[in-house]
């Protein structure tokens, strides 16, 4: 099956994670956009919520950080008070306090930090290339997507080498927590609530916690000061400091953020690739084609499929009320499909530009911070894979994560000649 | 109003903006390169700096305290630096030339 034509009848549920083992639900994005933009969702997990699906609809509302708050939790699945307070990192907050937290770390993850970090990604691009293009015909999401970002995450926040595929692993089960393949607990079908204080509601939470302490006491007894992590143990202007808790589901965050998003850019890059033969022959071309490659592949890719807020307040769209307390999901990987706004959304264009996707939550204060890094990294690796190969093309079918919160492909069977 | 912004190559790119945008949503709407506007006017990303023609930074005003922070943090800072998504379209400023900054 292709992402290029979806395989849903128009009326999927948005609410299942199997839903989406098929890739995401295209044609019911589509009918949304064009008959119900903000559609009462039925959730048999939980709350049902609204959808929304049209781009100007979802930029509009995400800088209203006032009405629309991520501090009740930014997924569909519903949180007590109490399992949320557990579980938050800044992600969950809304400014001002959310902007003191980013604030101490924009500057580790702005553009220039990143662009540092050029001649090390190329150099791990060319060791993971050449160790894969070797064999011929292999999954290029375990071989080659999933390689790089867990090897850049433990540069950037500097961890231990070693302990990088631990916490890879780790990280899958935290973020893919509703596919079999992943986690031994799948969310939706857990018979235990042992974990709901936890990081993602998981046991690798659990284990990324303890992780995270010894982690850092090792490196008070060196005195090592320096990497991300010490940045958010530092005060604030204003002399508060982050507690133990949220500094440990900051960890587990950076683990799990840090990781899967830009592996499924790259997989989904490379499966475009395979679809579209023309995009190897343009990448070889070059040029400025590289200040435009990477925002398309990630737009076609939209790992971050939705994000939740809840309402603060009654408010009229649509010529529907959201109530004081609804949840309400913004549906990015409906807008970067959006045909009111993108020419031929369907299509890979990666001379696209101007090209505003929405796949890093652009156009409000929760923007991915790790975005400089994952275009730096997208940009290095597409680079480096069109100057080794001849041909590429697909070598059986590719499957999906079961999962609507992240939107992957998580098997790429794919068959390379070299150059 | 008209605005023109003097890029980092010599280029310029001169339009008008339209009244109650700002000067980040003004640039997105003309294409400018260098000025992004990443979280949309959230005084959350820093990619909208620009440094405001000596001649009409007090015409601008001065950066707020959250704006002054997110300076802080921008590469290549100069005495006129603003965040272009702080500043609203407004007649006084009708002729304003901004610059762009570099990488």
């Amino acid at each position: 099956m292709t992402v290029w034509t979806p395989t849903d009848d128009g009326y999927a549920d948005l609410s299942s994670h199997d839903t989406f083992a098929d890739g995401a639900p295209h044609s019911t994005f589509a009918r949304l956009r064009r008959e119900d933009p903000l559609h009462w969702t039925e959730y048999a997990g939980g709350g049902n919520f609204w959808s929304v699906t049209r781009y100007e609809d979802i930029t509009a509302m995400n800088k209203n950080t006032e009405v629309f708050s991520s501090a009740r939790g930014i997924r569909m699945e519903d949180q007590t008070y109490e399992e949320y307070l557990a579980r938050r990192t800044f992600q969950e907050t809304d400014p001002p306090e959310h902007s003191k937290v980013r604030m101490k770390l924009l500057k580790a993850f702005s553009k220039t930090t990143m662009a540092q970090y050029e001649q090390d990604i190329r150099d791990l691009c060319a060791d993971i290339l050449d160790q894969a293009l070797t064999k011929g015909e292999f999954d290029a999401t375990k071989e080659i997507a999933r390689q790089l970002p867990m090897r850049m995450l433990g540069r950037v926040v500097g961890l231990p080498e070693e302990d990088l595929p631990w916490l890879v692993e780790k990280g899958d089960a935290l973020i893919a927590n509703t596919d079999p393949d992943f986690t031994s607990h799948v969310l939706d079908k857990m018979q235990t609530d042992e974990f709901r204080m936890m990081p993602f509601n998981s046991p690798a939470g659990a284990e990324l916690y303890v992780y995270a302490k010894e982690l850092m006491e090792a490196k008070a007894k060196m005195g090592d000061t320096a990497g991300v992590l010490n940045l958010i143990l530092a005060p604030a202007k204003d002399g508060s400091v982050i507690t133990e808790t949220e500094f440990r589901n900051f960890f587990c965050l950076l683990v799990a953020a840090g990781n899967d998003t830009t592996r499924y850019s790259i997989a989904a890059g490379i499966q475009a690739m395979c679809h579209q033969p023309e995009l190897l022959e343009q990448m070889q071309a070059g040029g400025a084609i590289w200040e435009t490659a990477a925002d398309e592949i990630i737009r076609w890719a939209t790992p971050a499929l939705y994000f939740r807020r809840t309402a603060t307040r009654d408010v009229e769209m649509h010529g529907k009320t959201i109530r004081k307390g609804d949840k309400v999901l913004y549906w990015f990987v409906s807008a970067n499909r959006d045909e009111g706004y993108f020419d031929r959304p369907f299509h890979v264009n990666l001379h696209r530009s101007p090209n505003r996707h929405l796949s890093f939550g652009q156009f409000g204060p929760h923007v991915c911070l790790g975005m400089w890094l994952a275009r730096l990294e997208v940009t290095v690796l597409f680079q480096e894979l069109a100057k080794r190969i001849r041909h590429i093309e697909a070598a059986g079918p590719h499957k999906f994560l079961r999962s609507n919160f992240v939107g992957g492909i998580k098997e790429l069977p794919v068959r390379v000649e070299a150059a | 109003m008209k605005v023109t912004w003097k890029l980092p190559d010599g280029g310029t790119v001169t339009a008008m903006a339209d009244y109650g945008q700002s000067l980040m949503e003004a640039a997105l709407a003309n294409g400018v390169p260098g000025v992004l506007g990443e979280c949309g006017g959230c005084l959350a990303c820093a990619a909208c700096h620009v440094y405001v023609d000596p001649h009409w930074a007090a015409k601008c005003g001065e950066a707020g305290e959250f704006e002054a922070a997110m300076l802080g943090l921008a590469e290549e800072r100069r005495e006129t630096s603003r965040l272009s998504c702080q500043i609203e379209t407004h007649p006084d400023l009708d002729g304003l030339v901004l610059e762009v900054p570099k990488g």
